[in-house]
């Protein structure tokens, strides 16, 4: 398991990126580093499974800064799935500087961006994929998709997800689950299918319409049985458990998600025993945290392939014999599992997570032609150069981010609302300092099925309650009572937090507009991306627009953004975002 | 075959559905229909204590899809036999207003001590299935269940 840390030595030996060397050095360019170092793998068994997750419809390169705050109950905290920055590098032994920890970390990432480049994109992922295929035979590979990959970019909002489709097979995805897929509505779920090459499996989703055929049914294969390399490998999807909560019900109605161990657990042994298989795998949408809780509720899964809360793990864990990775989000990395199974038995496997720098691997052409093909029809509208930023543009962190705050503020400007929410999710692009702000860029952030920003009234009660209630989906001690995002994002609001305080009880000092909270005033409310509106009442039906219009209206009035990393929220219990496992600072 | 188990135990709790009983009368104060957790744990027990037991099988989820139905399920490890038989599951929630959700009463001849239902959470409480066996001892499974608006993507 040590080859990453080798790499990373590796790497940055070539590069004379040591921190002795980088202050007089002159810095070198990624031209230097060898696509060797990316590729070196100590081969193992007879079959490999490529892994990736959460790419967000991004088939272009983009930049992606990871979180500088990301905070959970101490419990939890500085352990896999709530690391970040310095804490992280420590953790997996990254070489400051080094190009993993510009993949994985925030750390000097204005810097690096502009040694490395941007990540990801379809036509690096692709060479990628096919060098390993070609290493390993392709006979004895399968690439597998833990969902979220159809939603996140202008390109696949206006294809409603076709796009993205036409690049997962371009690919060669072999199999899929899903989260964001299905907020594109059952139907479009249904008709993409047919054109998607992959299989897609989920074994928690059942319908739950009693005057439905489909009642109390599997709604997806639960499982699959692929052969590779002369061995079966079950392949058990697990889309996201809480789709109809996070996400708004009509798109699913009819449909009941969960988490569903005790199937979950039928399907591992009806795999083992009726199908003999050598290795069961489940590629899951439920959380690098959740997973966690999964292995040791399940008996018998061998590898859990994980999603949802978008965190790179350069190395695996194991928990109750079970091993859990997890490849980031936004095609920046495939993840590579060589697996030696037979006889119904893992002997042994080597995993690598592998950064798709895509200044260092080369693009197919093929995929290029794709993407521009894919693009064409709105590229006028995608590229038209809506104002510049003076600061990094950034979307992640636990409470609040640069993108968010701009959204913010463009619904406070235009809703003249008294606050704004927007939505915690993870995803979204990033847009350095001193750069374009394009249209592509706003729908990157905030491309969604359901973009309208409504605008009604909310006691300052109920505001309270709320605010409370989202903490407790954050900072559960319990994973899964968390549904694996952020806080949602407050705009014209101040407020300190215990994250570690009880249930009802985290939130103190809360302002709107400059002013502690009065608990019996009704305040004017701006909401998208959620279902706060079903909340409220007095609902401003004039206002209603969609939040990509209302974010690019307002940075053409701006022409200069200027939002600061200063934040809304103070946290009373943590000195830093980044705090390694026991510690409150750093 | 899920679907056939579901009519199993749709069979199950049909058989037990006729001898729920309507838990209104527990009504003691002013209000209708209202009646606290310990008022009616109490009811139930007589005040003997209830003891937490593995034997109890509680399936409810820890996140509500939906807080108006909100499907449980229990199942009672009991050979029910005439000697060691479950006689009654009970649903009890913490913050309901009426606490108590249901009283099914069972007899060895029901075979198997199962029951599948759903309950109405006015917000994120616990739910308790609280289990009175043949020897007059009570056995209790308590699972907290989160309502929410919902938050995050």
């Amino acid at each position: 398991m040590d080859i990453s840390r080798r790499d990373f030595m590796h790497i940055a030996a070539v590069l004379g990126l040591s921190a002795a060397t980088a202050g007089n050095a002159s810095p070198k360019t990624s031209s230097q580093i060898s696509l060797k170092d990316i590729y070196a793998f100590n081969a193992k068994g007879n079959f490999t499974l490529l892994h990736m997750c959460d790419i967000h419809a991004h088939i272009k390169p983009l930049y992606w800064r990871e979180p500088s705050t990301l905070l959970s109950a101490p419990n939890l905290t500085g352990t896999p799935g709530f690391l970040c920055g310095e804490a992280f590098a420590k953790h997996y032994g990254l070489e400051p500087s080094s190009l993993d920890a510009y993949f994985d970390t925030h750390v000097d990432f204005e810097t690096l961006a502009k040694k490395f480049g941007k990540m990801g994109g379809i036509a690096h992922m692709k060479t990628y994929l096919e060098h390993v295929r070609k290493e390993r035979g392709k006979e004895n590979v399968l690439f597998l998709d833990s969902g979220d990959t159809w939603q996140g970019t202008g390109v696949a909002l206006k294809t409603r997800g076709e796009a993205i489709v036409k690049a997962q097979n371009y690919l060669g995805v072999d199999v899929m689950t899903g989260h964001w897929e299905f907020t594109y509505g059952k139907q479009r779920v249904m008709e993409l299918l047919k054109m998607l090459d992959a299989k897609f499996v989920a074994q928690n989703v059942v319908g739950n319409d009693p005057f439905a055929d489909e009642y109390e049914e599997l709604i997806f294969e639960p499982y699959t049985i692929e052969e590779r390399g002369g061995a079966k490998i079950g392949i058990i999807g697990q889309a996201f458990p809480f789709t109809s909560t996070a996400n708004p019900k009509e798109f699913t109605e009819g449909w009941s998600f969960g988490i569903r161990p005790d199937t979950l657990q039928d399907y591992v042994n009806e795999l083992r025993k009726e199908h003999k298989v050598d290795c069961v795998v489940v590629i899951s949408h439920d959380g690098f945290s959740v997973d966690q809780e999964v292995a040791r509720m399940v008996h018998g899964i061998d590898f859990i392939l994980s999603g949802h809360t978008h965190d790179p793990s350069p190395k695996p864990i194991t928990v109750n014999g079970t091993v859990i990775v997890i490849a980031g989000s936004h095609g920046k990395y495939v993840g590579r599992l060589d697996i030696d199974a037979k006889d119904g038995k893992v002997l042994d496997y080597e995993y690598k997570l592998v950064p798709i720098a895509s200044n260092m691997i080369p693009a197919d052409p093929e995929g290029i032609a794709l993407v521009n093909k894919l693009y064409a029809p709105f590229d006028k509208e995608f590229s038209e150069v809506l104002g510049t930023t003076k600061n990094t543009l950034y979307k992640r962190d636990t409470f609040f981010s640069t993108f968010d705050e701009l959204i913010n503020n463009a619904i406070l400007d235009e809703m003249k609302c008294d606050m704004a929410f927007t939505p915690g999710y993870r995803w979204g692009t990033t847009v350095l300092a001193g750069e374009d702000i394009l249209m592509e860029n706003v729908y990157e952030m905030c491309g969604i099925t359901y973009p309208n920003v409504y605008t009604f009234d909310l006691k300052g009660q109920q505001i309270a309650n709320l605010l409370e209630d989202i903490a407790d989906n954050v900072f559960n001690a319990n994973p899964l009572y968390q549904q694996g995002g952020d806080m949602s994002r407050l705009g014209g609001v101040t407020y300190s937090i215990q994250v570690a305080g009880k249930a009802g009880k985290r939130i103190s000092k809360l302002m709107i507009g400059g002013k502690a909270i009065d608990l019996k005033k009704t305040y004017v409310v701006s909401s998208w991306g959620g279902n706060l509106q079903n909340a409220g009442t007095n609902l401003q039906e004039k206002k209603i627009r969609a939040v990509y219009d209302v974010t690019r209206d307002y940075i053409k009035r701006q022409k200069v953004v200027d939002v600061s990393n200063a934040g809304n929220v103070t946290i009373v219990d943590y000195d830093c975002g980044c705090p390694v496992k026991g510690a409150t600072s750093c | 075959m899920k679907r056939r188990d579901f009519f199993k135990h749709l069979g199950s709790a049909a058989v037990v559905a006729a001898t729920v009983t309507p838990t209104m009368s527990f009504a003691a104060a002013k209000q209708a229909n209202t009646i606290s957790y310990k008022n009616a744990l109490d009811a139930i027990t007589g005040g003997k204590s209830a003891k937490t037991s593995k034997s109890v099988h509680l399936k409810v989820p820890e996140i509500a899809e939906n807080g108006a139905v909100v499907p449980v399920t229990i199942t009672v490890d009991s050979p029910m036999t005439d000697a060691d038989y479950v006689k009654a599951i009970h649903i009890l929630v913490s913050k309901n207003g009426n606490a108590r959700c249901l009283d099914a009463h069972l007899t060895p001849a029901n075979g198997k001590a199962m029951l599948a239902t759903r309950v109405k959470l006015n917000g994120t409480q616990d739910v308790s299935a609280v289990i009175a066996l043949s020897n007059g001892e009570f056995l209790i499974a308590t699972q907290g269940v989160k309502v929410t608006i919902g938050g995050c993507g």
